[in-house]
């Protein structure tokens, strides 16, 4: 389910219509879309939901949706990607099922080893650098954080936070499954090319 | 006539609105405004707590959904379909820009849905949506309100009730003594808020309001 390693997933940024980023992040080869945006209404979250899930099904590329499993179940997404304040993994799992996905931010081993107890299908581990996306409550985790945690779990890790092309190939020589980003794609002036770019530092840094 | 709702026992026409002030962990008046309700009257009750991350929401819900509720009542949480599964609840309540409820029956065929409902479009499309009820308001003056400006009044109520087959309930500003006249206007019950706080008072606002719904 999971896609191959390295792969870049892109969270969508709310300053952006999370549509237009989501094509121009598969454009790049994103291999999974996050749609995250706190403040918008259910009925808008379901609209761009339906239209980013057509989008990801033409590149084959996996879609999730932060937070609301709802939505996901609604608009018939691959998965949810759930924070330590949402939906517990255990409960997502019950109303998902098997066939979906259940990714889980940990910003620390114990998290992450809960998350995988709980059912998770993937960590999301992070910050592993200083982010200006979130405001964050820890300090960042760093490169070794990331491979302890990687070599305690049996599940994929991503990582996640302040993450760009020139810091993100180590983090895969340090075992992660893959990277998540938001202004390193979003930001960028043109947002397709700094995927595909990233996405060719990742697959080179194979370890 | 009263509504049955998909359990067959008939719709409450009391409808509670939870404080929006709850703390999460269950910490908050709702859990023991719950312990209150007189066991002769039901109501639906919803859980409006926007505020709450979806942990603390569901944490609120199951213990809500602990308390041995008057027969007949439905507890309902706001929007999410999602907590009302893992919590157990009866349904749930959609604000006028949730997801439709035709799309959350999809995955959740035995909750109820029902929507707030400002004007006569969002009335044909909750109703084309299949809501089980609808709520609009706010028929009266509330402070709660006021920033969205005046009240919309009995006669768009009524208006909108005879537009529908749908039960409607009133809310906004509705107490003991104007309920009567949301009755007249046709709607099925009313709802409110702020007239269920005062715990000293709640069991006869409720007494009062159950005899004057049921008439």
């Amino acid at each position: 389910m999971i896609p191959y390693s390295p792969f870049l997933c892109v969270i969508t940024d709310e300053a952006y219509c999370p549509v237009t980023l989501a094509e121009q992040a598969l454009k790049g080869g994103a291999a999974m879309i996050q749609l995250r945006h706190k403040t918008a209404s259910g009925s808008q979250l379901f609209a761009w939901a339906v239209a980013i899930g057509k989008l990801c099904s033409e590149y084959h590329a996996l879609f999730i949706i932060n937070d609301r499993v709802d939505i996901a179940l609604a608009s018939k997404a691959d998965g949810v990607h759930l924070g330590q304040d949402d939906l517990p993994a255990a409960a997502a799992r019950k109303l998902l099922g098997n066939s979906r996905i259940i990714g889980v931010s940990a910003s620390s081993l114990e998290e992450a080893v809960q998350a995988e107890k709980d059912g998770a299908d993937y960590i999301g581990f992070g910050h592993i650098y200083p982010t200006v996306s979130k405001l964050k409550e820890h300090a960042p985790l760093g490169p070794d954080n990331l491979q302890k945690t990687v070599e305690s779990l049996s599940l994929p890790v991503v990582a996640i936070g302040g993450i760009t092309i020139e810091n993100a190939p180590i983090l895969i020589s340090r075992g992660a499954a893959g990277v998540a980003v938001i202004s390193a794609v979003s930001r960028a002036e043109v947002p397709s090319k700094a995927a595909s770019e990233l996405l060719s530092a990742l697959q080179k840094s194979l370890p | 006539m009263p509504h049955n709702n998909r359990k067959g026992t008939p719709l409450p026409r009391i409808f509670m609105i939870s404080s929006g002030e709850e703390q999460g962990e269950g910490r908050g008046e709702l859990i023991e405004h719950l312990t209150l309700l007189p066991s002769h009257i039901p109501c639906i009750v919803q859980i409006r707590e926007k505020h709450l991350h979806t942990k603390h929401l569901l944490t609120l819900a199951q213990r809500a959904r602990g308390i041995r509720l008057p027969e007949g009542s439905l507890l309902l949480c706001n929007e999410r379909a999602d907590v009302a599964l893992a919590a157990g609840l009866d349904g749930v309540h959609l604000p006028e820009n949730a997801v439709p409820p035709d799309k959350l029956r999809a995955f959740a065929p035995d909750l109820i849905f029902g929507c707030s409902i400002h004007s006569p479009e969002a009335l044909r499309i909750a109703e084309q949506a299949g809501a089980d009820y609808l709520l609009f308001g706010p028929v009266f003056d509330t402070p709660s309100k006021r920033k969205y400006g005046p009240p919309q009044g009995l006669k768009k109520l009524g208006e909108l009730c005879r537009a529908s087959s749908l039960p409607i309930y009133a809310l906004g500003g509705v107490t003991p003594q104007n309920a009567a006249l949301c009755m007249d206007e046709g709607a099925y019950g009313t709802a409110g808020l702020s007239i269920f706080r005062d715990t000293s008072r709640m069991r006869e606002t409720l007494e009062q309001l159950y005899s004057i719904l049921n008439r």
